[in-house]
């Protein structure tokens, strides 16, 4: 981390504010469907060398063909590894800890990024099986996950 | 057939948070202390390169364009690259191709990276994330790292008090580097209290946001002995890439970085070394955290693969050691101005030179290994330098 912040030069201030609308995609917008609609992760099967992609893209990264269908992934699996912090996205000290999440889909060969719930980090370890937990008001976001938690089934 | 390719000149200067100079005078101090360092002007240099890794840092999109005058650049092919932090090496590498290719003999390589010009480096390095399925999640550089040393951890068996060593031996070899941001004396116990970030990383496990530049004055073979008697050569270079889509990679497992060991791989194969560990002198290794330094010591095969904690408990890494890293003090000691840690080129340069002055390490330098790692895990680039090409 940065020493303390010393004498500084004239400087001047302003910001960049600038809006995005950031596309969606082919794939994303089915994935985000299927999500907000039916509480499913669909991922893309390539019917060349039968991987299941997760995120889902329209086409195979190692066969290079856009060959794929879609299928849907288990919305459970195997946490890879996770991270917790002590600091807010925007560098705020917390009291309580969050936490993320890799976790490896059944069904798939690919995963997801997701928050850990209903859990602290010292009961938490890579391989444990988590499930997602779906938001019952979904709107079409990666946000209509909740989060993963350990698995109670 | 490519040319052979020589570094004939660097330029350094002190790195620091919030430097008075702009990014044009950064860039003017390296450039002229690079020319000056091989008794040349600007209008000997061929064309110039750049390498910076996100302008939302300096608040200058394009920010290559800053560069041009005070680089010497007018009038001349200048191109930018940008491969995250991986920069650092990866823009040399592209100054190598300029000058191998047979297209220019002398190319300036200029790196630079203005962090503290905004208010938050977190803030923009959140810009650096996909807007879909991982921005929103609110992801940020301490979590980012906690997800890859846990799993290097637990892959490896590695543990917090070997990483804790790196950053005292870091920190201390900076007390000997004039251009240091952040030397200090610090002992295990200082690391393993500081506080965590997120688990095993703790505050000093990390490496501070940093203003600079670093010129590099490459030249061809044809041009390279007018310039000095000493050249030293570029042996080797190699890069690697792994997907975007790190949650759903084939390789699963962060712990490994399946894409340095092919830069390596690629960087030794061209350089002729079979052996890195008794074929390397010396090493200046990118290490924005400890578990870096320690995952790189590895894919460069300075070690055995999950034997970077033994090396460190052996102290073959100290500068003292049998195979000295980071005696400049690294990233962590040094600073970390991203695309500037082509910082750690230069100081394999000088190293072999024997112009690293109170960095200097006690044996004899004949062939040293550098590289740089950027993006999501995504990205390694290798440069293998020596006396012999």
């Amino acid at each position: 981390m940065a020493k303390k912040e010393k004498e500084s030069g004239m400087a001047i201030g302003g910001d960049i504010q600038i809006h995005y609308n950031w596309t969606v995609g082919k794939a994303g917008e089915r994935f985000l469907t299927e999500l907000k609609d039916n509480k499913r992760i669909m991922g893309a099967r390539c019917r060349l060398c039968c991987r299941i992609l997760v995120p889902p893209r329209i086409f195979c990264e190692e066969c290079f063909v856009e060959d794929m269908e879609w299928v849907e992934v288990e919305p459970k699996g195997t946490l890879v590894t996770f991270g917790e912090s002590y600091l807010s996205t925007d560098g705020k000290p917390l009291k309580e800890p969050w936490m993320l999440g890799i976790v490896r889909l059944d069904g798939s060969d690919g995963g997801l990024i997701h928050l850990i719930g209903e859990t602290r980090p010292e009961d938490v370890n890579i391989g444990m099986p988590m499930e997602i937990v779906f938001k019952d008001k979904r709107e079409g976001n990666i946000m209509d996950i909740l989060y993963f938690r350990p698995a109670k089934t | 057939m490519t040319r052979k390719v020589a570094i004939v000149g660097v330029g350094m200067q002190k790195f620091e948070f919030r430097k008075k100079e702009t990014v044009e005078e950064m860039i003017f101090d390296v450039t002229r202390n690079a020319l000056e360092d091989c008794r040349l002007s600007k209008e000997d240099v061929d064309a110039v390169v750049y390498g910076s890794a996100v302008d939302a840092f300096c608040g200058i999109h394009n920010s290559d364009k800053v560069a041009i005058d005070a680089s010497g650049g007018i009038l001349k092919p200048t191109m930018r690259n940008s491969t995250s932090g991986s920069t650092a090496i990866s823009t040399p590498i592209l100054g190598y191709t300029h000058v191998a290719s047979g297209l220019y003999d002398l190319v300036m390589v200029i790196c630079y990276e203005k962090m503290s010009e905004n208010l938050a480096a977190q803030a923009v390095f959140s810009t650096c994330y996909d807007e879909t399925y991982v921005r929103p999640l609110g992801l940020n550089v301490p979590i980012q790292c906690g997800l890859e040393a846990r799993a290097y951890l637990h892959r490896y068996g590695v543990t917090e008090r070997q990483m804790a060593k790196v950053s005292v031996k870091n920190r201390g070899n900076a007390i000997s580097n004039p251009y240091a941001q952040l030397p200090m004396q610090l002992t295990v116990q200082d690391v393993m209290s500081s506080p965590y970030l997120s688990w095993p990383v703790k505050r000093l496990d990390t490496s501070p946001v940093t203003d600079g530049a670093r010129a590099v004055l490459l030249a061809s073979e044809d041009v390279a002995g007018e310039l000095t008697d000493d050249p030293v050569w570029v042996k080797g270079v190699g890069r690697g890439a792994d997907s975007f889509w790190f949650m759903g990679r084939r390789n699963a497992d962060l712990g490994r970085l399946d894409y340095a060991y092919l830069a390596a791989e690629q960087a030794y194969d061209m350089a002729g070394i079979r052996n890195p560990m008794s074929e390397i002198d010396y090493a200046e290794v990118y290490d924005p955290f400890t578990y870096k330094e320690m995952q790189h010591c590895e894919a460069l095969g300075l070690c055995p693969e999950g034997g970077a904690g033994h090396m460190i408990d052996e102290g073959i890494s100290l500068k003292e050691g049998s195979l000295p890293v980071n005696a400049s003090g690294g990233l962590m000691g040094e600073g970390n101005p991203i695309g500037a840690g082509m910082s750690r080129l230069c100081w394999c340069y000088l190293q072999i030179k024997g112009q690293a002055g109170a960095c200097q390490v006690q044996k004899e330098v004949n062939t040293a290994v550098c590289n740089g790692w950027g993006g999501m895990f995504q990205y390694n680039a290798v440069m293998v330098i020596g006396r012999s090409a």
